[in-house]
């Protein structure tokens, strides 16, 4: 259906074409070919259930529901081909498994306008310029259908103070998707209040032996084996009150982005002992074995935790999202275009900066968050009612969703949707601490008479706290840095723990070995000599 | 002689196909590795890269862990395929070739995924794998290599002289030596393939391992993530070592192959 539909929008082209072509507009005649390359499942491929609807007016079609009919490039197509650019767009989509596996591409050869690598890879990628910035006008906030600087959180790019602004890459990489690292957990299988993993020690913890998985990553394992290392001075920096939060942060990325010699090695024996101690590292298998239950916890980005969550629901099985207490690694995805791609074309820079203005419009951001389950950076009111109306709580009585809680947090989400932006969620999944009981029953005008606790911490939660960390979380979280030059140590040191040392290999495994190779050996001496052994006479020679 | 020579030409020019795809997809990459083998990263000759993966004793670990894991594998799916290619083979069932082909029916299925449901079977079994991790990789191994073993096995077997054995029992073997002296002799060019059929591939197959061996990395393994980390003169390396491996055991196998045809020869 959808190809005979494209079709018919091409053969509409064709036949209007010459029209235009007629009339004095050639221009309309030229069509750009934009090259993008996502990760793989990075964005909403349509297809939606007519039950899946997203109840939030979308002004950007004229509906009152958001939903994903075709995919987002289609989508993206058609609209940038209705608009008046001059001329017209085709996107030839592309993928990828790795940050790697991109890079090698590109060194390879292959030739893209518009890719969506990690934060440490736009490093790497801007220190052997490779990337083009993008134009004034994609960063000037007048301009309406600049739905990328216009929407995305002050808290991610665009402000002063914001993390772009300080890694000052404004207008040179266009945020994506961000999120945090954490642990996916079966509460029912932890300890009671789930201290054992709300920190990375749990990797070596012999409590959990055989039963935890961690991602088959270097970067987000040596951030976890550094949390290992250094989890007391990091705690010490958490607790300390005579230093500001200033102070601590530029403390613990230090500490996080230490690659020295004696780190990598130290890292290194950490990382065996991990290995010694988990189920597996685990490169997609992860996520299944968490829904299935072949483990209680495993190590994951949250937005992959989001979709384990709402998989293992389906199930009926509930699983928790927790952040380390010591820190946790703030990542981001972000747009960033290509010089070797975009050539100087002024038609390639616009098509791809609209691609990610297009991207960035509110409903596409939902739907993409939908789709796959990861955080947007845009913090348009569509985003944070589409937010709301996952996981707050219905306070409207007359309302038919409405469900009495007993208890209800104020759930703050401001540092990312700007003040007083908060929501009220079910106490019942998120675990808070030190919370205050801020309306009583009688004169709470918010929620339907039932108490509200507000300003406690929480470092773990379900689906909500994944997608949107609480502000001391984000507080506590660090941008892990490219490796830079000691890139080549730590892939070595990380060889070194997947293989299987010599010195590692048991006494069973070097005796089952040595028992097969002798009973061969005997098997082909047997064999051979089988003439003077079984039937004690020579061996015939050979008949010519 | 002219026509001769003709004709001769015309024969060679047969082989211009083949030659051309040797040399363009064998002996170039291969000259390739050589080459980023024995240079570092800025093209210098070294002999740095033999010498860290001999000095390394985690890449010597890994050697080792695969050329152990390739043998168990290769000795689990002879005991297990002799038996069952001989069976079929002397089976009076008019339709063996449908038995055959259950046991080779596996191998219609994509690799990765009989991989993913052994998983799960193996651990409504033992009901966490990951605490034994060598067993579970050889029991993925010979599930994935075993109609391999079969394939050859059974040709052999079922091309044997009925006659032959025939022949022995008249003259007074009992069964057992009609085996050792008749049947297995003749059937050794089948495990000879076999072996090669199933050894080679096993020291390579890092899916069984990334997905039953806590991702320990077998030798095809650690070739990729050399490559992964840019690091083209290593890997490269790595891979010429594995190919000079095979290249011996190779020629060993053939040898004993001749032995093998021979001692066959013997007794006819």
């Amino acid at each position: 259906m959808k190809k005979i539909r494209i079709l018919a929008l091409g053969a509409a082209c064709l036949m209007v074409a010459p029209v235009f072509a007629m009339a004095g507009c050639a221009e309309t005649d030229e069509t750009i070919v934009l090259r993008v390359s996502n990760w793989e499942e990075y964005i909403d491929l349509g297809d939606w259930g007519d039950d899946e609807a997203i109840d939030i007016e979308n002004e950007y079609t004229g509906e009152d529901y958001i939903m994903g009919v075709n995919s987002v490039v289609d989508d993206f197509t058609e609209w940038f081909n209705s608009q008046d650019y001059g001329f017209e767009v085709e996107v030839e989509y592309s993928t990828f498994g790795t940050n790697e596996d991109l890079y090698n591409q590109l060194n390879l050869g292959d030739v893209y306008d518009l890719v969506c690598p990690s934060d440490y890879m736009i490093m790497k990628l801007l220190d052997e310029g490779e990337i083009k910035p993008y134009s004034e006008s994609f960063m000037d906030t007048s301009i309406e259908t600049n739905y990328y600087i216009n929407n995305v959180s002050p808290y991610i790019d665009g402000a002063e103070g914001s993390i772009f602004d300080e890694y000052s890459w404004n207008g040179i990489a266009a945020c994506y998707m961000w999120g945090t690292t954490g642990f996916v957990f079966n509460p029912e299988l932890v300890d009671s209040d789930a201290r054992d993993v709300s920190a990375c020690n749990i990797l070596t913890n012999p409590d959990y032996y055989k039963s935890v998985t961690v991602k088959d990553n270097v970067r987000d394992a040596y951030f976890a084996a550094l949390s290992i290392l250094y989890e007391d001075e990091l705690n010490a920096i958490n607790a300390n009150e005579n230093i500001s939060e200033e102070e601590k942060e530029a403390e613990r990325s230090r500490l996080l982005n230490m690659t020295d010699e004696q780190t990598i090695a130290a890292a290194e024996d950490i990382l065996k002992d991990i290995k010694e101690n988990v189920y597996s590292f685990e490169t997609d298998s992860g996520k299944t074995d968490m829904v299935t239950g072949k483990v209680i916890a495993n190590y994951q980005w949250s937005g992959d935790a989001v979709y384990i969550m709402d998989q293992a629901d389906e199930e009926e099985t509930e699983l928790w999202y927790s952040v380390p207490e010591e820190s946790t690694n703030l990542w981001f995805d972000g747009w960033v275009m290509l010089k070797d791609g975009i050539a100087g074309s002024e038609q390639k820079q616009t098509a791809a900066e609209a691609f990610v203005n297009f991207l960035s419009r509110p409903d596409i951001a939902v739907r993409n968050m939908y789709y796959i389950g990861y955080t947007s950076s845009i913090a348009a009111d569509e985003v944070f009612n589409y937010f709301d109306w996952c996981y707050g709580v219905v306070t409207d009585e007359e309302s038919e969703d409405f469900y009495e809680f007993d208890n209800i947090y104020v759930y703050d989400v401001s540092y990312f949707f700007g003040d007083d932006s908060y929501i009220y969620i079910d106490m019942d999944t998120v675990a808070v601490e030190n919370a205050t009981l801020t309306h009583e029953y009688d004169d709470d005008e918010y929620v339907a008479g039932y108490p509200v606790y507000s300003g406690g911490t929480i470092s773990m939660g379900r689906q909500a706290f994944g997608q949107y960390p609480t502000g001391d979380v984000i507080a506590r979280s660090v941008v892990m840095q490219d490796f830079g030059d000691d890139l080549a140590a730590i892939n070595q040191m990380w060889i070194n723990v997947r293989c299987l040392d010599l010195a590692d290999i048991d006494a069973t495994t070097v005796i089952i070995v040595a028992i097969i190779i002798t009973v061969i050996a005997v098997a082909i001496i047997l064999y051979r000599f089988r003439y003077a052994i079984f039937y004690n006479r020579p061996r015939k020679k050979k008949t010519a | 002689m002219t026509k001769a020579l003709k004709l001769r030409f015309n024969r060679r020019q047969l082989c211009i196909p083949y030659a051309a795809f040797l040399i363009l997809f064998v002996i170039c990459p291969l000259l390739v590795i050589i080459y980023y083998a024995f240079t570092d990263g800025t093209g210098q000759f070294t002999f740095d890269n033999l010498v860290q993966f001999f000095s390394n004793t985690n890449t010597l670990g890994t050697l080792l862990n695969s050329i152990a894991i390739a043998a168990v594998t290769t000795v689990v799916c002879l005991l297990i395929a002799y038996p069952v290619a001989y069976i079929l083979a002397r089976s009076k069932f008019k339709k063996k070739y449908v038995l055959l082909m259950l046991f080779v029916l596996p191998m219609w299925i994509n690799f990765t995924l009989r991989i993913t449901a052994l998983k799960e079977i193996l651990t409504a079994i033992e009901s966490n794998i990951a605490m034994y991790p060598f067993l579970n990789t050889v029991i993925g191994m010979t599930y994935d290599f075993l109609p391999f073993m079969i394939l050859p096995l059974y040709t052999s077997l079922s091309k044997l002289d009925k006659s032959l054995t025939e022949a022995a029992e008249d003259l007074g073997a009992n069964s057992f030596t009609v085996f050792m002296r008749v049947i297995l002799p003749l059937s050794v060019p089948g495990i000879i393939s076999g072996v090669t059929m199933v050894l080679l591939p096993s020291m390579t197959n890092y899916v069984v391992l990334d997905m039953l061996y806590n991702s320990t990395y077998i030798m095809g393994s650690l070739i990729g993530s050399y490559f992964a980390a840019y690091d083209w003169n290593n890997g490269s390396m790595i891979s010429l070592i594995l190919l000079i491996i095979i290249f011996i055991i190779t020629l060993a196998t053939n040898r004993f192959n001749d032995n093998g045809e021979s001692a066959g020869r013997t007794i006819l």
